[in-house]
């Protein structure tokens, strides 16, 4: 056998092995792909101390599992229950969901959040919309916040003292300024207090308006009419939202400008709002829920602050109020509907 | 004649096969690796090259990105310090801060400083603005770092032991313009960093000066603060890729998976961004190639084996069957035939033995023929019967035949006194005396009957002069064994030698049987030759009055009259060769 036989052979060979070898490279991936497993089931539970069809019950959060490649029955299934206003309900509704047993409960209100975290067991809670979950000992800390919650903070009591400076600014003869708040719920109370501090601090006189039902709007509005205020500071949770279109109408037809929390609120009809962008915290949750069911451990992931905020004007509201809402509010308004 | 092929079966100390083994599957099997081991090392330095290369150039990309995004917010700031500080002009400074607020969302509050470094504006997302608080911010690092630098960078802090925050000041281009400061929400780096893909895995980090981490994908590595396990990884990743310049860096990541990590630096906040890729998934190309070389060169190798092996079996094979073909030929089966077809020297070489062997069953039946002849022709005349292929000079025919016979005389008295070794030694000294001129003389031998002798000339091979012939020989064996006798009479044995010759018609010719057969002769003239001999005395050579006609010109006779024999009814004349006549010098060999 000659050296040259030899080589070419070899040569020939290697280049059939190789061929062997792409074609085997080509085929495998077709075997892998063809044995993927049928997607897992995932349930969600939801509890709001709110409405059906609302905050977390609402359209927007399933659209944010929708945005990570969540399909309804196919691999997420969602629970929903609603404590429609009666927060003394909740704790059935997280056994309910816990006997369903559901892998996350996403939580809307403070009381829900306390309910999930006395009787989740060991199912993750990711909480929002529950004011300050530090202030309010739901967490130990944003970054450690230990056991099975998460979720994402409001900057919740300070924003009730920029709210007050709004709406001086807004409107700047204004020296009395009712507060309306569920005294009922701790969060929402520091929210009171906060906004108390800077009321002394600019000068203005605070009326403290805690509700702790719906017919003590009544009690309320009944005081608003004996000795009316300049303005309506509202804070917003579950109570005063399942009444907010008493309160509009009532700012409207007492003529009474108003500020709100939440954007939404001045689209139905309130003055001005100023608060954390509430789509963009489901969104986070979503997030937050998503990376637990793909095996996070709640405690790893620290609670978060919203980074966006919103200024919302309803100047079809002001033009009612007869009032000119200045620039300087403009300017900084995201939303401003006319 | 076993013991020598016996040995050449034995196992050899370095078989032919190992040997053509060995050399063919070296010389595949060498370059074939040769080959391999340069490809591997090659591509390996390629590939290597190839993803430092291209995790730089993320690293690079990754950290334009997030310079970008602080430059986009310094150059929103910059709008801030393009007006001075005069009187009437606040507002216009307090709606360029709450524009930019509108504006930037990552900016969560917004310091408007003075030309003489007093606080004039702050305005916040979360807390109420304050107007003209007069604070002297001159102290400030921020202001001074502006007032140097035009743009400076703050270290990074985080807000409730959380979220990262960093504070940029930048000044006017004048002084009165005054200097803004601006607080970031860093979260939303994260818009930025979470968009970068390294590979199909591999993600882009952003940490600062300290080896905190500023930016992550997962945006809870960076709310969780240092001291944990993560963090502390990240950094021990981040100083190992700063430590490794402008190379490629190995490492664990959050996760604590193995990574490939390369790094660029931030200028303006002095930061680095780091990309890092798993690296099952960054060394996959390599480890494939790899894979796939040592893949070819093991199927090579077991090809090459194969190869070796079957052409070193095609070799050795052929000379196993040659080596048992001359085993079998050795051992005298002329008939066995090496099968070889393999067209080259190796079927030639078998075909010569196939020859060989048939030579040798030739040759050995020759041989064979020629022995048979000897028992009664010498050797030469043997050979040339054989060689000349007169086969049938051996066939039965009558022919004038001189009959010489010729034996011991006291030979029994001194077999029946003498020990059977003296017996044995005497007649072997006498057979070889008279084997040697029987040989020379070329008669032909056709029994020994005890001491005597019984010779033929002129059958089957013709001889010139047969009387004389026979007279000269009979003379040199009476000299010859006269000799031997002398030696064993001085030892005290009576022992004589007589001869005796005759001529005359014989029918001459084989007898026997398969294997066994003589030559002799048949007719009066054997008789009449055995009578004379045995009526010679020692020392005397008789002869016939054939042979005297014949011989008396020639050699000197004694007439010694008629004599009485047995078996013959009338007396028979009976001559002597003269006793000076056995002096004749010895004859030359007949031709």
């Amino acid at each position: 056998m000659s050296t040259e036989i030899s080589t070419s052979r070899h040569a020939n060979l290697m280049m059939i092995l190789r061929r062997m070898v792409v074609a085997a490279a080509v085929v495998a991936p077709l075997h892998t792909g063809a044995l993927s497993q049928p997607a897992q089931l995932n349930r969600i539970g939801l509890v709001s101390v709110g409405a059906p069809n609302a905050g977390v019950l609402g359209a927007d959060l399933i659209g944010d599992f929708s945005r990570r490649g969540y399909v309804v029955d196919r691999n997420i299934v969602f629970d929903r229950r609603a404590a429609e206003g009666k927060p003394d309900r909740l704790p059935t509704l997280i056994d309910e969901l816990a006997a369903e047993h559901v892998d996350v409960i996403i939580t809307q209100g403070y009381t829900a959040a306390v309910a999930a975290k006395e009787r989740a067991g060991k199912i993750p809670v990711v909480v929002t919309l529950s004011g300050d979950p530090v202030g309010t000992g739901l967490v130990a800390s944003l970054s450690h916040p230990g056991g099975n919650i998460t979720g994402v903070s409001e900057v919740a009591a300070e924003l009730s003292a920029k709210r007050l400076a709004l709406l001086k600014e807004a409107v700047p003869s204004v020296k009395t300024v009712a507060v309306l708040w569920n005294a009922d719920d701790l969060g929402m109370t520091l929210r009171y207090k906060a906004a108390e501090l800077e009321a002394r601090r600019v000068g203005i006189a605070i009326v403290p308006l805690g509700v702790r039902a719906p017919d003590d709007f009544d009690t309320a509005f009944a005081e608003m009419t004996r000795t009316p205020p300049d303005a309506i500071l509202m804070v917003t949770d579950v109570l005063t939202v399942l009444n907010r279109q008493r309160v509009i109408d009532f700012a409207a037809e007492r003529r009474l400008p108003a500020i709100y929390e939440y954007a939404y609120l001045t689209r139905d009809g309130g003055l001005m709002s100023y608060g954390p962008d509430v789509g963009a915290i489901f969104d986070r949750a979503a997030d937050l829920a998503d990376r637990i069911l793909k095996g996070a451990n709640p405690a790893d992931l620290p609670l978060e602050l919203p980074t966006r905020f919103e200024l919302a004007v309803n100047l079809k509201t002001a033009k009612k109020l007869g009032l000119t809402i200045p620039e300087s509010i403009l300017v900084r308004a995201d939303d401003v509907i006319e | 004649m076993n013991l020598p092929y016996s040995r050449l079966r034995a196992r050899p100390r370095r078989p032919l096969f190992q040997k053509y083994f060995t050399a063919l599957f070296i010389a595949v099997v060498v370059p074939l690796l040769a080959d391999g081991a340069s490809e591997a090392w090659f591509g390996y330095r390629d590939q290597r090259h190839t993803l430092s290369q291209r995790l730089q150039a993320e690293a690079r990309t990754a950290a334009g990105k997030i310079q970008a995004f602080l430059d986009d917010i310094t150059d929103q700031l910059q709008w801030t310090v393009q007006l001075p500080w005069r009187e009437g002009m606040e507002e216009r400074h307090r709606f360029d801060a709450l524009r930019l607020l509108r504006q930037v969302p990552a900016v969560i509050e917004v310091t408007l400083v003075d030309g003489a470094g007093v606080e004039r504006l702050h305005v916040s997302r979360v807390d109420p603005d304050v107007v003209n608080s007069g604070i002297d911010r001159n102290q400030d690092p921020a202001v001074s770092g502006a007032r140097s630098a035009r743009i400076w960078y703050g270290p990074v802090t985080l807000y409730e032991g959380s979220e990262p925050h960093i504070t940029v000041a930048v000044a006017g281009a004048r002084e009165i313009n005054g200097i803004t400061i601006a607080v970031i929400n860093l979260k939303l780096i994260w818009d930025v960093i979470s968009a970068i893909h390294v590979g199909q895995s591999g993600d882009a980090l952003v940490f600062d000066g300290s080896g905190r981490l500023v930016a992550h994908p997962d945006i809870s590595l960076v709310l969780r603060g240092d001291g944990n396990p993560a963090a502390t990884r990240l950094k021990l990743l981040q100083q190992a890729a700063v430590a490794g310049g402008s190379g490629i860096t190995e490492g664990a990541n959050a996760e604590n998976r193995s990574v490939i990590a390369a790094m660029a630096p931030i200028a303006g906040p002095d930061w680095t961004a780091i990309v890092e890729q798993p690296a099952q998934e960054a060394l996959m190309p390599i480890r494939a190639g790899l894979l796939r070389t040592a893949l070819l060169l093991l199927t090579g190798t077991l090809f090459a084996a194969a190869l070796a092996y079957f052409l070193a079996r095609r070799m050795t094979g052929p000379i196993a069957q040659l080596e048992n073909g001359a085993q079998e030929i050795g051992a005298g089966h002329f008939d066995h035939k090496i099968e070889i077809r393999t067209g080259d020297e190796l079927e030639g070489l078998a075909q010569r033995f196939n020859d060989m062997a048939v030579g040798l069953a030739v040759s050995q039946e020759r041989s064979e023929r020629i022995a048979r002849l000897k028992r009664f022709l010498s050797p030469q005349v043997a050979e040339l019967l054989e060689s000349s292929n007169q086969g049938t000079l051996l066939d039965s025919h009558r022919a004038e035949v001189v009959v010489v016979f010729c034996d011991l005389r006291g030979f029994t008295g001194f077999s029946g006194s003498a020990s059977p070794e003296e017996v044995m030694g005497l007649l072997q000294a006498y057979y070889e005396a008279l084997g040697a001129i029987i040989t020379r003389c070329e008669a032909t031998l056709t029994c020994f009957m005890g001491d005597g002798v019984m010779l033929l000339l002129n059958a089957p091979v013709p001889c010139p002069d047969p009387a004389l012939h026979g007279v000269r020989m009979a003379t040199e064996m009476q000299r010859s064994v006269q000799t031997l006798i002398s030696g064993w009479r001085a030892r005290g044995h009576t022992i004589g030698f007589g001869v005796g010759l005759a001529k005359g018609p014989a029918t001459v010719g084989r007898i026997g049987y398969e294997g066994r057969s003589d030559y002799t002769a048949i007719g009066n003239v054997v008789n009449l030759a055995s009578r004379i001999c045995a009526a010679a005395e020692d020392g005397q050579i008789l002869i016939d009055a054939t042979v005297a006609a014949e011989v008396g010109s020639t050699c000197a006779l004694i007439p010694l009259g008629t004599r009485p024999l047995r078996g013959f009814a009338e007396g028979i004349p009976v001559f002597a060769v003269a006793p000076q006549q056995q002096e004749w010098a010895a004859l030359p060999a007949a031709k």
